[in-house]
């Protein structure tokens, strides 16, 4: 039964990544400039993150939260289908573009799988005794993906120099991912001091993917990041 | 300070609540420093008194930890229970950032005192800054001594930020940017500073030939009464005639004949290579058994577009094409008598005698016969510190990734 499942999971990614490689052959350029397709790069990283750490550390939930998960940005993606424009802005014609777009949905989707494990823990685990094991996977997944949403940051940095003259404007993007980087920050420092507080930890966890939710997406929505560079076009 | 006093401190228990109260005391002191100074606008002095400074605050950062290492206050500064306030502190100022529109007219009087809109250049902003970096600091400092390699992602880390604070912060007054328009064939010399005066530079300019490169053109289908775009729901509006058929919003569409660049002479298009030639195509358009056929030009600033009428209600519409990518090939001269040709564009900025040159932009309206090329250039002489705490910020992410957090025993899963 484990291992249909696993098969089965495992089908779906290898299928996303299929569907993922025709798209870009389609549309003749990266497909990582709408938000939708930001969001199939994310279920592809977030199935693949489920089952790779099924795989090592044998935590079932994980799988089912995070192919849960994709599924979820899979419908919105189905609900909301995009136009795919073939067109790509000189300024995202860049050796840039693809490790800085890559690296940090992969960040996300990490953050997004440590996000899951404090919200089960907030609501499913009694005292702090009780998710000592799942906490060493939540720090494990933050600090992978802390440390690619840091250098998905200074790619990003770095790019804008070569593009824009400037490596750091504070484009109300920059300003959202800046405040994301600081929130990790704070649990990753917590976590240091106070190795046995576990459930302070993961409140502070759930409360940064929230503040990465609004760098990713709600930002286009807020009246301070209009004529944003980094607004995806929809 | 009385002995006392400082007897009393060496006792004091410093922890979050002293985190919390110091930042506080921080945060109160600049918003009052920058409600008393009537909302300015703050600069950091320029060279040479920004490196003086500079090395003042590294001097004195390195005496005061090593002459006071044991005192429990620099202890308490280079530990998390300084930090954590200070970080949250200064997360405060950036969510303040991310809610307020920057670099805009302040719409209240109490924006415009607390300098709302341009925190990054108020007196809160910059002493947060300040007091992160002093910590920053004598964290770095408190675990290099003694050195030992298992803290080098530490080292890596903190020092790597510590530096691209220390010299973001000191260099911002060294940049300069400005704006050159040069047209074709024309030496240029001066520049446009951002307030819009003009400004000889060391180099001069010759634009020798400015290039568009464009993607094909997109066509849409408008409504003839309104002149709109007809949208439906989840169906894109237009389409890349880069192909020979294609349908859009029902009609199906068969190019007979496309050119690039073209005029119209008479009825009909050829292919023309003057300013202001635009590309059309020759389409057959069919739905429901109903056939018509005709030309769209989508027009330039010389030209007038012609658009192509289907039936009572809709028109086949081709819009001007997008750039994919622009370039300029320009003559450079330096006072040192270096004579360089090059080309720029978009994301391939040039380098020469301390100066980036910028593809910014175009004369849009005239399009790929545009002759006016718009440069920026660009001076950051502390660029290259600024790089290298960012590489030692990235060499640090690679180690935070091999290693995880230490009290979990490290990341188990890496080898």
């Amino acid at each position: 039964m484990n291992q249909l499942a696993a098969g089965l999971s495992f089908a779906g990614t290898a299928f996303l990544l299929v569907f993922m490689t025709i798209l870009w052959l389609h549309i003749q350029r990266p497909p990582m400039r709408t938000l939708g397709e930001t969001r199939l790069w994310y279920a592809i990283f977030m199935s693949g993150i489920g089952l790779g750490s099924y795989l090592r550390w044998k935590y079932k939930w994980l799988v089912s939260y995070s192919l849960g998960l994709a599924m979820v940005f899979l419908i919105i993606n189905l609900q909301h289908p995009e136009t795919y424009d073939k067109t790509l802005m000189p300024a995202l014609q860049s050796p840039w573009f693809i490790p800085h777009v890559i690296v940090y949905i992969f960040a996300y989707a990490m953050l997004g799988a440590s996000s899951l494990v404090a919200l089960r823990n907030i609501f499913f685990a009694p005292s702090d005794k009780t998710i000592k094991g799942p906490i060493q996977m939540a720090d494990n997944l933050v600090y992978l993906g802390f440390s690619f949403l840091t250098l998905g940051l200074l790619f990003g940095a770095l790019w804008a120099k070569e593009a824009w003259g400037h490596y750091w404007t504070w484009d109300p993007k920059e300003t959202w991912a800046f405040l994301t980087w600081m929130f990790y920050l704070v649990y990753i420092h917590y976590r240091f001091r106070h190795p046995s507080e576990h459930k302070r930890a993961m409140t502070i966890l759930a409360v940064s993917f929230a503040i990465l939710l609004v760098c990713w997406f709600g930002v286009n929505y807020l009246p301070s990041a209009q004529n944003s560079v980094h607004i995806y076009s929809e | 300070m009385s002995n006392e006093t400082s007897r009393k401190i060496e006792k004091h228990h410093w922890s979050y609540r002293e985190g919390t109260i110091v930042t506080g005391l921080i945060l109160l002191l600049g918003f009052g420093m920058q409600a008393a100074s009537g909302g300015i606008v703050l600069r950091i002095a320029g060279f040479p008194w920004n490196l003086i400074a500079g090395l003042i605050f590294l001097f004195l950062l390195v005496f005061a930890f090593y002459r006071w290492k044991n005192h429990p206050v620099i202890k308490w500064l280079g530990g998390v229970k300084a930090a954590l306030p200070a970080i949250l502190g200064f997360t405060f100022l950036v969510l303040l950032m991310g809610f307020v529109k920057q670099d805009v007219e302040p719409k209240s009087a109490l924006v415009r005192t607390l300098g709302l809109t341009h925190l990054v250049k108020t007196w809160p902003f910059m002493l947060i800054n300040l007091y992160l970096m002093i910590l920053l600091g004598i964290t770095t400092l408190k675990r290099i001594t003694p050195f030992n390699y298992k803290n080098a992602g530490f080292f890596l880390n903190h020092f790597g930020l510590f530096l691209v604070l220390l010299s973001t912060a000191l260099g911002s007054s060294d940049i300069q940017r400005v704006t050159m328009n040069c047209y074709e064939n024309k030496t240029e010399h001066n520049a446009l500073n951002p307030s819009g005066k003009p400004v000889e530079m060391p180099v001069t300019i010759k634009l020798l030939n400015f290039n568009i490169d464009e993607f094909p053109p997109k066509v849409t289908i408008i409504d003839n009464k309104t002149g709109q775009i007809v949208l439906t729901k989840n169906k894109n509006p237009f389409e890349l005639l880069d192909r020979n058929t294609l349908d859009i919003y029902g009609y199906h569409l068969e190019v007979e004949q496309f050119l690039e660049s073209s005029g119209k002479v008479g009825d009909s298009y050829v292919a023309l290579n003057e300013p202001g030639s635009a590309p059309s195509a020759k389409v057959n358009v069919t739905k429901d058994g109903s056939e018509i056929s005709g030309w769209v030009y989508s027009g330039s600033y010389v030209n007038q577009p012609e658009t192509l009428k289907l039936n009572e209600n809709h028109s086949l519409v081709m819009l001007p094409a997008e750039p994919r990518k622009f370039s300029s090939e320009l003559n450079i001269q330096t006072q040192s008598g270096e004579n360089v040709t090059t080309t720029i564009e978009v994301n391939r900025p040039f380098h020469i005698d301390g100066w980036s040159i910028y593809q910014l932009s175009y004369n849009t309206e005239m399009g790929r016969w545009s002759n006016l090329s718009v440069l920026e250039l660009v001076r950051d002489p502390w660029l290259p510190i600024v790089y290298f705490g960012i590489f030692l910020m990235m060499a640090g992410a690679v180690f935070l990734f091999i290693t995880g957090n230490p009290k979990d025993g490290g990341t188990k899963h890496v080898a």
